[in-house]
């Protein structure tokens, strides 16, 4: 179906290289890339491809149910010892005393790391092992022993002394006048405010029929990922490998090579499985750095993952805000205005993923005001969260927009589809492709938006509520990305690509579009990820970003590959190059379909000549917004007594473009709904905010959703592809669902009670005081 | 002391206060069982035990002090299959797509293999409440109650 890459004009581009922007978690960096020496067909909603669609199995799926998969904490390499790092107790204050003595002297224990053996490698900002501390969770000092036992033991018998002085843990603390200095320049951010704006707000408003004004509040949310931070390391030399449980295999390697002072191809880093991301594990982190100074200080292999503790306290989290939200709207629900301004605590560090930017994006607005304040306080680092910002943003304007539907007596959907935003007004330029509409329509056909209510549910103290709410996420990806397509001389493919699979089933997905484009068997194609050492680079798989970036480099390798094969089967076949098509791992003549050879036969007897291709991702379309879309309805049902929240279903209807493969789809959609839930209902880091001390650092206490919290799911994806993003029609879908969620919870919360609860999590104590208020 | 894992019997030097994941993980190199909270909260160092003759029940291996099982059979993930042979509920559990990241999943499926033992017609709610001690975080549950339901009516 895609022409022949070598029937193709390889020299359409005038220039090879070209500036483009790349959209990454919200942010926009220019990069210089290559374009691509052809360009296929696209994918577009026309074609119908039979292996990309479909359902096929999780590829690394047999190596997870055996326990065969390996993971970074399950590296065990000869000579091989484990670290431990000693952790700040208190929020603010310096080491006055560190005797490590009683540590050394301990049978088993091999050396430390401390502060002098680290000049210079800073991770959020902060000197590692700073004696200066900044928060709880500050990693101190690290002891290094023959097992994981020993070290953690021998780091408990470390003397050490503190000094306290006043602490700011909480946004508020850190902006008051009197509020002690947290990072050396000042409480926030030298951009602070940041402030976004188009047209005239206070025009706006003026202008506006009704207006609605609410502040709401989002906790400190924890990714808490089954598998902590950490790497093995192990020197030969002065080349070290690490194997990490990383997002971003190259970023890890770009952070060693620079902390460390070394060429980057001195350092290979490896990723095979990891047990969890969520947008907290894109470069290197303390235990990181921890492994590989130890295991250059010491000659041998050194393990180091961040325990549980160090884990909740210290590897990153999605931080508080507190935004004040004005909405203006005519009578018949046209916006005209949007004020917001919003607090939000970074920590000691990170960068400045506000809640602002979705405010600005989903509904047709011409006057929007966005300011944002980034504070720094004693805390640990705010990283990347699944869909930094939008999470936060989209639960104070989806709640917000509830509030002023109310307002105006009308129908929450009707008001979302009154305001539609055609293009994308940041930037006054057209999506590449936008099918919220049917996201509005086909999840309210399926959720019941329209019918009836049952009021004969609500039985005693029980009231039903149901809500929505809309999402987008700049999922479209881009360069730089790179792969080859290898066959084998038994006939059987390869895909080579140094990107990363969390679990999303990147592995999967990339082979089923090799398998598509090249026309093999799917079961005859492997995906070989995770390594720098050996792989050709693709970026961080984080920003919903994999698919859309890497699909389409894989898609053009195995089309290059394609060609050669047909070029070799034409020769043993004795037919014109263009005469053949490849299906089933088989090459045959078109309308002779026994005139054929399979890719088995063509490889033997081609013997030890190699069929491979190369693919790059190109640029993506100028002054073109590619984003997914979403909308989420829930039903929930609450009790009046005892202030508990119920999620009965969830609705969930996205726009990504073309589904490479429905299941791993449907579980990703799952998954960022159910985390959704978490955020909605239980999730919250809590503060001793007189101590500056965090409470819950561990998986009782953080509460996380179990099995019996999670309600009816329908989550699907409208039918589209967006070929004016990239050739295969693909977009995101790792982030999408995560953002509607909550919001779409609390309207229905606020539906059923009448009575708005604007913070979350939506705890019992906060609803009944919400009742209670309204009374 | 001696303790048997997988069928096979091995003799281990472990410390008084050593708990079985340790063991297994450490001494035994069996890297299937996974270590993430350490203190009963999240189920992934789940495996099952016996008594000679006695049905296998799960527990959770950070919780479990090595020295405590001499005399027991232990089954951790790898020896779960009859060699090639899948159980059927780590058959399910790729049918259903019922694993993302799979860090959990070990866990997860030696717990199912323990309710499934245990009832005689499983609900949905059974599930939910029986799995409710095996935390995902990929959110992953939607599928592990279709696979669970599916391997629970394949073996009967």
């Amino acid at each position: 179906m895609a022409r022949s890459p070598n029937g193709s004009d390889t020299t359409t581009a005038a220039r090879r290289f070209v500036s483009t922007k790349v959209e990454i978690e919200g942010r926009e960096e220019t990069k210089i890339v290559e374009l691509p020496a052809f360009e296929p067909e696209p994918w577009g909603e026309e074609v119908s491809l039979d292996i990309v669609g479909s359902r096929v199995h999780r590829m690394d799926a047999l190596e997870k149910v055996t326990g065969r998969a390996r993971y970074t904490a399950d590296v065990r390499r000869p000579g091989m010892l484990f670290a431990s790092i000693l952790r700040s107790a208190v929020a603010h204050g310096r080491v006055t005393r560190l005797d490590l003595a009683p540590a050394l002297a301990l049978p088993g224990v091999r050396g430390a790391v401390g502060r002098e053996h680290v000049d210079g490698i800073r991770v959020d900002g902060v000197q590692l092992f700073d004696q200066a501390i900044h928060y709880v969770g500050q990693p101190l000092v690290a002891i290094v022993a023959d097992t994981q036992a020993i070290a953690d033991h021998a780091r408990r018998a470390i003397a050490i002394e503190v000094e306290t002085v006043p602490h700011a843990v909480t946004a508020e603390q850190a902006l008051a006048a009197d509020a002690p200095r947290v990072r050396p320049h000042g409480n926030t951010t030298r951009q602070s405010p940041r402030v976004i704006k188009r047209g005239d707000v206070d025009a706006g408003l003026r202008d506006a029929d009704v207006t609605v004004t609410r502040e709401y509040r989002t906790p400190v949310a924890l990714h808490t990922a089954l598998e902590t931070h950490g790497a093995v390391a192990e020197w030969v030399g002065e080349r070290v490998t690490v194997w990490e449980s990383t997002q971003g295999i190259f970023n890890t390697r770009s952070d060693l090579s620079d902390a460390l002072e070394i060429p980057a191809s001195n350092v290979r880093v490896i990723k095979e499985y990891m047990g969890g991301g969520f947008g907290a594990k894109n470069g290197a982190s303390h235990a990181t750095y921890v492994a590989v100074v130890a295991a250059k200080r010491l000659g041998r292999p050194v393990h180091c993952m961040a325990d549980r503790e160090g884990e909740q306290l210290d590897t990153g989290n999605r931080p508080a805000t507190i935004q004040r939200v004005t909405l203006g709207a005519k009578r018949d629900g046209t916006l005209t205005a949007i004020r917001v301004e919003a607090t939000i605590a970074l920590g000691i560090g990170g960068w400045m993923a506000g809640p602002g930017k979705i405010y600005h994006e989903v509904y047709r607005c011409p006057n929007v005001h966005t300011s944002e304040t980034f504070a720094y306080t004693n805390a640990g680092a705010m990283s990347s969260f699944r869909a930094p910002g939008h999470v936060e943003g989209a639960f104070g304007l989806e709640c917000a927009m509830d509030a002023l539907a109310r307002a105006l007596d009308m129908d929450p959907l009707a008001l979302r589809q009154r305001n539609y935003a055609d293009v994308d007004q940041g930037k006054d330029r057209p999506y590449s492709g936008k099918h919220l509409d049917e996201c509005y329509a086909q999840g309210a056909e399926r959720f019941g938006w329209d019918a009836a209510r049952d009021r004969a549910a609500q039985t005693g103290t029980l009231r039903r509520g149901r809500g929505v709410a809309t999402q987008i996420w700049g999922a479209g990806g881009g360069p730089p990305a790179y792969a080859s397509v290898r066959l084998n001389s038994d006939g059987s493919v390869e895909v080579l690509t140094g990107s990363q699979d969390l679990g999303t089933g990147s592995r999967t997905i990339f082979a089923q579009i090799a398998a598509q484009a090249l026309g093999a068997r799917v079961e005859e194609v492997r995906t070989l990820l995770g390594d720098t050492g050996t792989l050709p680079y693709t970026g961080n798989s984080w920003g919903s970003m994999t698919t859309a970036s890497v699909g389409p480099a894989v898609r053009l390798a195995a089309e290059e590959a394609r060609g050669h094969l047909v070029e070799a089967a034409a020769e043993m076949l004795g037919a014109a190059p263009d005469d053949l098509e490849t299906q089933d791992s088989m090459v045959f003549v078109r309308d002779h379909p026994n005139t054929s050879m399979t890719f088995a036969d063509i490889c033997e007897k081609l013997g030890d000549v190699m069929i491979m291709g190369h693919g790059s991702r190109g640029p993506n379309p100028e002054n073109t917004a590619i984003a997914a879309f979403g909308a989420q309805f829930a039903e929930v049902e609450v009790d009046t007594e005892t202030g508990q929240v119920r999620v009965l279903r969830i609705v969930s209807a996205h726009d990504s473009g073309r589904i490479v493969n429905p299941t791993l789809a449907e579980s990703q959609l799952e998954g960022g709904i159910i985390q959704g839930i978490g955020y909605a209902l239980f999730e919250q880091r809590a503060m001793d905010e007189r101590l500056g001390v965090p409470l819950n650092p561990t998986m009782h206490d953080y509460k996380i959703p179990t099995m019996s919290d999670v309600p009816t799911i329908e989550a699907f994806c409208v039918e589209s592809s967006d070929v004016v993003a990239n050739h295969t029609g693909a977009k995101g879908l790792a982030e999408p669902p995560i953002i509607p969620t909550a919001p779409a919870i609390a309207n229905a919360v606020a539906d059923a009670l009448g009575v708005e609860v604007s913070e979350i999590p939506l705890t019992p104590w906060r609803v009944l005081a919400a009742i209670a208020q309204a009374r | 002391m001696n303790l048997t894992v997988n069928g096979g019997a091995y003799d281990v030097d472990a410390p008084d206060d050593e708990t079985l994941v340790v063991t297994l993980r450490e001494r035994l190199e069996l890297t299937g069982t996974k270590l993430v909270c350490g203190r009963g909260e999240c189920g992934a160092c789940t495996v099952l035990i016996s008594e000679e003759g006695e049905p296998r029940h799960a527990v959770y291996s950070c919780l479990t002090l090595t020295v405590a099982c001499e005399g027991q059979a232990i089954t951790t993930i790898e020896g779960l299959a009859d060699g090639d042979e899948l159980h059927v509920v780590q058959r399910a559990f790729i049918e259903h797509d019922a694993l993302q990241c799979g860090f959990c999943t070990p866990g997860q499926i030696l717990a199912a293999v323990a309710l499934i033992a245990d009832a005689e017609h499983l609900t949905e709610d059974d599930v939910a409440r029986g799995m409710s001690g095996n935390l995902c975080r990929c959110g992953t549950y939607p599928k592990i109650v279709r696979a669970i339901l599916a391997a629970a009516s394949d073996g009967t």
